[in-house]
């Protein structure tokens, strides 16, 4: 079998492999001058408030995978793809993610009508797409005329409808722009207001013809996929780079009237695998990087010789959980997804608590994340400042409360320790996750050891994502279930989570009616805050879900990693948010 | 002939070196539960990443320093001066069935706890890398021989009798290799993983699962080979006078014909086992082969293929790669030296 032998060899090497090549590739990039265009400024230009800077400077970005697989808002569903398209495609507004407000973007200004259901947008006056056409009005209402368009299947139409309701989008004249919703819809601002605005001049053709989704592909010559980002695409290799270039006609400008961004050239290059990525951080060819907390460390042994600094940012977004199938169902055959007894135990809030007290977070943090990690006890980690109640129902580590609590609920042991219910079944269930992720197996197998002290058997069954997902959603014969979320953002996010009659309500998705008291209540709760546009009472209805989420336990929180952001130190106006991406303003971004 | 060969080996040096030491890697395999000190999956939170313990002679005994996490930011340990803990032989522990119904309460050696012993360093989740690599040569070591097991089974059966009768039965046995030869082996295997999963859901149940895909992935070779030899040896008259006599075709193929094949597949079956291992290994370092709870030696690699493990110098979880290792150079010298001793021919040295 000389093909594995090589594999195996090949493999065990690569580490070596990436560390060695990445020694090697010389670190140094080609230093011309860019040549610039220098366009009027708009009318409505956006002035920013931080001192001028000066033109100049190549940033460059590692990132794993392929690239982009589209640059189509109606096709796009992967982060990276999504990504790409946000350099190149503004919206109404933006956000600062430093402070989480919501700031003028294509729109100068908006209001809200008292019955907070119709929104007029002022689009800044003299804005131009990449290539020189006007930025108008018409753009804004082609848009959502095309996510609208049934010719076009994508997944923003059912986000920008309230009970299966379109908002209504007119165009008052050339700049104004109204958008009237069926009902009250909080989040509208961040959902619709910042979404991407295509070019009506670019892509009407494609409309017109039917071929909306296959325009914008990967293959498209990077000119005609006009911008009006800070950025236009340069040039694109699949699986290898993408180039941006600054876009001539950006609105945004600094007090002397240069327009931004500062930066010559923004590239990304694409790299096989986060090892790879990582090692051409920490070996200098890459401008910034997430860094996961086990390899905090190492890499920062090399911030003086490369010039770089790893900042800490706190928790980071990503919800670590488990849970127990709740479904009562049965599937075509008439089995039961969950033994009826073992159901019993999952549906019983005192067994779900016993297990939430006897696992050691502490102990995972500690000894697999180095020290850099933080408990969860609620659905929002506290990078979500707007969003994270910090006032939750907490299950510090303690076997005893465990047994204590499982005694309470008619559990009992035998001599050797090992755990039964009251009508004599042996407590064991399998754990399913998926085999991907590192970090979720180290807790997947200590979870299954502070089970054993408490008497309860568990088996792991670690698959591949794709089978794992089908399994929680489509199939349902599983037990207990290990997923990571990225959270953040707002609560609207978890509408499908939430509510009783969710497709992602995993412990129990799609229900008729709420099985429970308390889903009944999330129900009730999750509606009253999507209709209100008060975010003081938002913030309490929100706030109460976090509550019963922590007391009822359908969902086992764990803990998030820290997150941690190498930046070289070259860069003015690095602002380095709680959550999102580091790059949100590198507009502003110039060298030291 | 069994026994003769056995002597040949002794005879020679690289030969009874490498039959000796295997000897003692089985041996210990057999006998894991009882020379490892700890069990798979006991793990220990506050020692993870933790160097080989210094194995230290104190007060007349066997001791193990003691150490201090000096930097949990990257898993930093120091010896504490003058703090040892004895090693104690033929210590009580956790009951275990070894062989399944043998209850044991004892293992070899051991240190009292809180202490650790830690011989070669251990993991993410504070498991003791030694008793892993132990239970992990199990599955690691034993593979090689169930899989040679099963195709040297088929192959004989299927080249033999291709070899033996020739014709039609001959013409769908070698276009069956030969399909199953034409395909890449490595996609083959994550293909048959794929599709044979979902029925394999319990650890061992994979351990099987691993066998038997590699088991058929690796048959066609040999089974061609045997045809081949088969085919030779047909026309030789002592096959004819076995047919004269009135022997059925099983009897000859057993009595006659599978005595003359014994010394090639004894060689083609000692080299082919590293394939074995390494096809084990390359599985379950891709992450569909041996899964946790379980361990195997790839399993062992794959779980620390990261930056971190070269750049904080944790090469003790690199030494399931140098057990791999090992043990394939010991096979194939094996496999060396008996095939110069059943075949002079083609032997290499001077």
């Amino acid at each position: 079998m000389p093909s594995l032998r090589l594999t195996v060899l090949n493999s065990l090497f690569r580490g070596v492999a990436i560390t060695l090549a990445a020694l090697l590739i010389p670190a140094c990039s080609p230093r011309q001058k860019l040549k610039r265009e220098f366009p009027p400024l708009p009318k409505d230009v956006d002035i920013i408030t931080k001192p001028p800077g000066r033109y100049g400077g190549i940033y460059i970005n590692v990132d794993p995978g392929g690239g982009p697989n589209t640059f189509n808002y109606l096709v796009a569903e992967d982060a990276t793809s999504m990504g790409a398209i946000g350099t190149v495609l503004e919206g109404l507004v933006r956000r600062n993610s430093l402070t989480e407000e919501i700031i003028p973007g294509l729109a100068k200004s908006w209001e809200v009508s008292p019955d907070n259901k119709t929104y007029t947008f002022h689009l800044r006056e003299g804005v131009k797409w990449s290539d020189g056409a006007p930025f108008s009005a018409d753009d804004v209402v082609f848009t959502f005329a095309c996510i609208y368009d049934e010719r076009f299947p994508n997944r923003h139409a059912s986000d920008y409808s309230i009970d299966g309701k379109p908002f209504k989008v007119e165009k008052m004249d050339n700049l104004t722009v109204r958008f009237i919703t069926p009902d009250i819809y909080a989040p509208f601002l961040e959902m619709v207001g910042g979404g991407p605005i295509l070019p009506k001049h670019a892509l009407q053709k494609f409309a017109d013809n039917g071929t909306l989704m296959k325009a914008w592909n990967i293959g498209t010559h990077p000119r005609e996929i006009v911008s009006t980002g800070m950025f236009r695409i340069a040039s694109f290799k699949p699986g290898e780079r993408l180039v941006y270039e600054p876009n001539p006609h950006y609105w945004r400008a600094d007090n002397t009237g240069q327009r931004l961004p500062y930066l010559d050239l923004y590239i990304t290059k694409f790299v096989r695998d986060q090892n790879a990525s990582l090692a051409a951080f920490a070996t200098g060819q890459s401008d910034s990087e997430g860094i996961t907390p086990d390899n905090v460390e190492w890499v920062r042994r090399g911030e003086k010789a490369h010039n770089y600094t790893v900042h800490e940012r706190g928790p980071s977004t990503v919800c670590n959980f488990l849970w127990f199938n709740q479904n009562p169902e049965k599937d075509k055959s008439g089995k039961p997804f969950v033994e009826p007894y073992k159901l019993k135990w999952f549906q019983d809030v005192r067994f779900r608590q016993a297990v939430s007290h006897g696992i050691n977070r502490e102990g995972i943090i500690k000894g697999v994340l180095f020290g850099r990690g933080t408990p969860l006890w609620g659905p929002e980690t506290p990078a979500n400042t707007k969003w994270f109640n910090p006032d939750l129902q907490k299950y510090p580590y303690s076997p005893e409360k465990a047994r204590e609590l499982l005694k309470l609920a008619g559990f009992r042991w035998n001599e050797a320790g090992e755990l039964f219910d009251s009508a004599e079944n042996r407590v064991s269930f399998t754990l399913n996750t998926n085999q991907e992720n590192p970090i979720r197996q180290h807790m997947a197998t200590v979870f299954k050891e502070n089970m054993k002290d408490l008497g309860i058997e568990v088996k792991l069954q670690l698959l591949d994502f794709g089978t794992f997902v089908k399994k929680i959603g489509e199939s349902y014969d599983y037990e207990c279930g290990m997923l990571g979320l990225t959270g953040g953002g707002d609560p609207v996010g978890g509408m499908s989570v939430y509510l009783s009659s969710g497709r992602m309500h995993e412990w129990y998705p799609n229900q008729k009616k709420p099985a429970t008291a308390w889903e009944a209540r999330i129900d009730e709760l999750m509606m009253k805050q999507l209709k209100t546009l008060n975010l003081a009472e938002r913030k309490k209805y929100w706030f109460e879900v976090q509550r019963i989420m922590s007391e009822q336990l359908p969902f086992i929180y764990l803990i998030t990693p820290n997150s941690y952001e190498g930046v070289k130190n070259r860069w003015e106006n690095v602002e380095i948010p709680k959550s999102g991406g580091i790059t949100w303003n590198l507009d502003e971004y110039y060298l030291k | 002939m069994t026994s003769d060969l056995l002597h040949q080996i002794l005879r020679r040096r690289a030969g009874a070196f490498c039959l000796v030491v295997l000897i003692l890697f089985y041996v210990a395999a057999f006998f894991a539960p009882l020379l490892a000190p700890y069990a798979t999956s006991d793990q220990d939170l506050t020692k993870t990443y933790h160097p080989p313990t210094g194995v230290v002679w104190q007060e007349g005994r066997l001791a193990v320093r003691l150490y201090k996490l000096v930097d949990p930011t990257c898993a930093k340990y120091e010896a504490e001066p003058g703090q040892f803990a004895p090693i104690h032989f033929w210590v009580k522990a956790p009951t275990y069935h070894f062989l399944g119904f043998i209850p044991v309460s004892h293992r070899l050696f051991g240190v009292e706890a809180p202490a650790r012993l830690y011989l070669l360093g251990s993991d993410e989740t504070g498991r003791d890398v030694f008793s892993r690599l132990l239970y992990g040569s199990r599955v690691s070591l034993t593979i090689g021989l169930i899989g040679i097991l099963i195709t040297t089974v088929i192959g004989l059966t299927v080249g033999g009798l291709a070899g033996y009768f020739g014709g039609v039965f001959d013409s769908v046995a070698m276009r069956g290799t030969e399909l199953i030869m034409a395909i890449p082996g490595l996609y083959l295997i994550i293909a048959l993983r794929a599709a044979l999963a979902k029925y394999f859901d319990d650890s061992d149940q994979i351990f099987i699962l691993i066998v038997v895909i590699l088991s058929f992935i690796g048959w066609a070779g040999t089974a061609r080979v045997i045809r081949g030899l088969t085919l030779s040896l047909r026309n030789r008259p002592f096959i004819y006078a076995a047919e004269a006599l009135g022997q059925g075709p099983v009897t000859i193929l057993w009595k006659h014909l599978f005595p003359n094949l014994f010394s090639y597949l004894i060689v083609t079956s000692m080299l082919s086992i590293p394939g074995y291992i390494l096809g084990e290994a390359a599985l379950s370092f891709l992450g569909i082969g041996i899964q946790e709870p379980s361990t195997s030696w790839g399993l062992m690699l794959s779980q620390v293929q990261d930056l971190k493990v070269f750049m904080l110098n944790f090469w003790w979880l690199l030494t399931p790669g140098l057990a791999i290792f090992i043990t394939v150079i010991l096979f194939n010298v094996l496999g060396d030296v008996v095939r110069d001793i059943v075949d002079p021919k083609l032997k290499t040295q001077v």
